[in-house]
């Protein structure tokens, strides 16, 4: 078994299409993933959000993010894939480094965690001043 | 000759100094996210320049690491490389 590592891709599709296109575009990086040694973590689909600058003369883009393990042989492939689809615009694959993944970790253990419980209730306190109607100046 | 020290000029009256700690490190961040492009366009211009740390008090550290995220983020179009301010 090769040596595996975490990684993690997001990559821009064109928002353009309808969502069987944009999940067979997402099912197609997924089978490289799979077919090159990979397991697929997490999938994280952003939906459509606006580009800060066009991008091939679009506007809009359908932001995916995947989590993956992998191989480091799945990088070339993987890479070339994603520049042979025309659907797909922009790409990054990032190999999650240490300071990441302890990141990620203390998330988690913080999201684990449970909830602060809530601060006892104070109780009422009497009033130290009563005022009644002798304290009262005309 | 007598010599006369003039009086020293306080800098911190003239040049009020802006957050001393770097925020990152009082929160004890490790990782700077590239994709939280809302916390990193706190530190971008509205031209889409990066800020200097001698202005926003980052540390050389997290300030590189700041980079790093927001150059991705630009790669990703989430943050502008340059963006149409106001002339």
């Amino acid at each position: 078994m090769e040596h595996t590592q975490l990684y993690e891709t997001t990559f821009i599709v064109n928002a353009s299409l309808d969502d069987s296109q944009t999940d067979a575009v997402i099912g197609r990086v997924q089978d490289v993933i799979v077919k090159n040694g990979g397991t697929v973590n997490a999938l994280n689909k952003w939906g459509r959000k606006r580009l800060s600058y066009s991008i091939n003369k679009k506007t809009n883009g359908f932001y995916v993010n995947i989590e993956f393990t992998a191989p480091g042989t799945l990088m070339a492939p993987m890479e070339r894939s994603f520049q042979l689809d025309e659907m797909i615009l922009r790409f990054l694959i990032l190999r999650l480094d240490k300071k990441a993944l302890a990141a990620r970790a203390k998330a988690q253990a913080a999201a684990a965690a449970p909830p602060p419980a809530e601060p006892a209730p104070v109780p009422a306190r009497e009033p130290l001043f009563k005022e009644g109607p002798a304290d009262r100046k005309p | 000759m007598i010599t006369t020290r003039k009086p020293r000029r306080d800098k911190d009256s003239q040049m009020p100094r802006k957050k001393r700690t770097c925020r990152f490190c009082d929160a004890k961040e490790v990782y700077i996210d590239y994709k939280d492009d809302k916390r990193l366009s706190r530190f971008v211009t509205e031209q889409g320049k990066i800020i200097p740390k001698r202005i926003t008090g980052t540390c050389a550290k997290h300030q590189r690491q700041l980079v790093k995220a927001i150059k991705r983020a630009r790669h990703l179009a989430m943050l502008p490389f340059v963006s149409d301010a106001i002339r």
